[in-house]
């Protein structure tokens, strides 16, 4: 029975890797955008990047069965082309990256925010592009915050449940991510596979929450360093 | 030629200035809070002021009233920032070697190392700035600026953040820049001494106008009004009126002293008779006297005494008839001054080239 584990295990892998690598532009390219605006619309626009974190998943996941459905527009779109998202594999991604941006967004924007205002002002007088100031002294100044953000997105796409059941479905060597094995093996009976799963994600979850525990120790500490500044004379 | 006009609304008061700064060192001389920062930050292009006009040699870098606005990053304006903010994960070679990255490798680092020499801090190329001592960082900031060749160099409060002994080492730097970077330089500072001792003009900023815009000698010693007066350290402001006027000088009536004051106008400025006038004459130049002489004499008494390192502090009551009292201040420089105590009678005397008259 180990194809039942590995299946599972195979497919979130895949999942998560994608998801991650699309939250991460997505989230960094939202947070660097927002950093930046000051528009009428900034609140509402901050709501909306954030709306997925605070809706319960089966909901997002019914806003997304509404657009990738038959009669949504995207869905529509698809058909004519005779394919469709929803029970498919990249319906696992996508429920993954809606449910993970927000966090990425939030963090990133977070670290984008406590980078001192001043550098990026002499940046720019030494004569360096908006783009040149994001890349040589944000994003480095950032950095460990962007990791931390990207981590907990990597997390949360892995144990990501709701809006994956209802748009990517149960389907077993297609789109059975490890959480709704978990939660399949569970209905079925079977307590063994199911704590086997957990097992692996409850490692992978700790691992992620250490990681981001050791880069926010980093940026604390490098900070309290510039602080009592090391004078060599 | 740096052209500036500035008209900006801020929390408290309006900006409203307009000056011009021409092959000279240009100090910006305010309290907090007079919209000093606010203005080299329009000129650099790191804010819009809401009306402006900055005109920088033949380029116009900012007119609101046409809609040019160039961005900070194309207007050649170096900028050293009041915490030098030197970008911490660079070292100093990468920090100043930041706004000359287009440059062909060699002549990149034989900038870098030119500069570094320039400034004193040639070993310390590999350096990051949180190993460096605060007086290190600042030349790197200006070194950082001056890498690209920038048309006019602004400075915010460059040397607040250091101790007395530091600040006095990097006057002589920035003195020296002089001689190599030959563009315009504006400075920001509330220290008196400081923007008297590295400029050639002053510009007096108050609650975002400027007061006095001057050379540096009359700002310091023939202020034009009240406000620039006692922010140059005019101690003794006192109210009056003119009794007689007679070619350059003219005497003035003062009922705080309980007598007359003459005075040596040092501008042409044309007095009439019962104008009422402020004078004023800096500590400094009281003068000590054993007997009353003939005039601008005052008998005093000593309240209180305050001793420094090279000089004192002398606070005198003036003995005239009526129940309020008046103070004068003056600076004596030890050790000529260490006899007197407090209680004790004294003549002062204010010479007359001294004396400044305020018509506003």
């Amino acid at each position: 029975m180990a194809e039942s584990y590995l299946s599972p295990l195979l497919i979130s892998l895949k999942t998560v890797v994608v998801a991650t690598i699309i939250t991460f532009i997505l989230g960094i390219a939202a947070a660097r955008w927002m950093a930046h605006y000051s528009g009428k619309f900034k609140n509402l626009i901050d709501g909306l990047f954030i709306s997925p974190l605070v809706l319960p998943p089966t909901v997002v996941g019914l806003g997304l069965l509404l657009i990738f459905g038959k009669d949504g527009p995207i869905g529509e779109f698809l058909s004519l082309f005779n394919t469709t998202i929803v029970f498919s594999w990249p319906a696992t991604v996508i429920s993954a990256v809606v449910m993970s941006f927000p966090l990425m967004y939030m963090t990133s924007l977070g670290a984008f925010e406590q980078v001192d205002s001043h550098l990026e002002d002499a940046a720019r007088t030494l004569g360096a592009s908006e783009w040149r100031v994001f890349w040589s002294v944000t994003l480095p100044l950032a950095w460990s915050g962007v990791a931390a953000a990207t981590v907990l997105s990597l997390a949360r796409s892995l144990g990501e449940f709701g809006a994956t059941l209802m748009l990517a479905g149960n389907i077993p060597g297609k789109t059975t991510t490890i959480p709704v094995a978990i939660y399949f093996s569970i209905q079925a009976g079977d307590m063994n596979q199911a704590l086997v799963l957990v097992g692996v994600v409850l490692v992978i979850a700790f691992g992620a929450l250490a990681a981001v525990a050791y880069w926010k120790g980093k940026t604390y500490k490098a900070r309290t360093t510039i602080m009592n500044r090391e004078r060599v004379e | 030629m740096l052209e500036v006009r500035i008209k900006s609304a801020l929390p408290g008061f309006t900006l409203d200035v307009a000056f011009s700064v021409n092959q000279e060192i240009l100090a910006i001389l305010g309290p907090s809070g007079s919209g000093k920062t606010m203005t080299l930050r329009c000129i650099a292009g790191l804010t819009r002021p809401d009306e402006g006009y900055v005109k920088l040699n033949d380029k116009i870098l900012l007119d609101t009233a046409t809609g040019v606005n160039l961005p900070a990053n194309k207007r050649k304006v170096g900028f050293v920032f009041q915490n030098y903010s030197l970008f911490p994960h660079l070292t100093v070679n990468q920090n100043i070697g930041y706004g000359i990255r287009h440059l062909p490798a060699k002549q990149m680092e034989d900038r870098v190392a030119e500069l570094l020499d320039k400034m004193h801090i040639k070993q310390l190329g590999d350096r990051l700035p949180r190993q460096l001592s605060a007086g290190q960082q600042q030349r790197v900031a200006v070194a950082r600026a001056l890498a690209p060749e920038p048309e006019v160099l602004l400075l915010d409060e460059p040397f607040s953040a250091l101790d007395s002994m530091v600040k006095e080492r990097l006057y002589l730097v920035l003195q020296a820049v002089q001689y190599f970077y030959k563009g315009n330089m504006l400075f920001v500072t509330h220290d008196l001494t400081e923007g008297y001792k590295l400029s050639s003009r002053i510009a007096v900023f108050e609650s975002g106008r400027i007061v006095q815009h001057d050379q540096k000698e009359k700002v310091i010693f023939s202020p034009s009004n009240h406000t620039v007066a006692r922010l140059v350290g005019f101690k003794n402001l006192m109210e009056g009126f003119v009794i007689e006027t007679k070619e350059s000088t003219a005497l003035i009536k003062v009922p705080e002293l309980g007598g007359s004051v003459r005075a040596i106008m040092q501008n042409n400025t044309n007095l009439a008779v019962n104008q009422r006038v402020t004078i004023g004459i800096r500590p400094e130049y009281i003068q000590l006297r054993n007997q009353p002489s003939s005039e601008n004499t005052f008998l005093c008494t000593v309240d209180r005494v305050v001793e420094g390192v090279t000089a004192t502090d002398y606070y005198f009551r003036v003995n005239t008839v009526g129940t309020t009292q008046h103070y004068i201040t003056a600076i004596f420089p030890k050790p000529a001054s260490s006899s007197i105590r407090e209680g004790q009678l004294c003549h002062l005397y204010l010479p007359p080239e001294h004396v400044v008259v305020i018509t506003d």
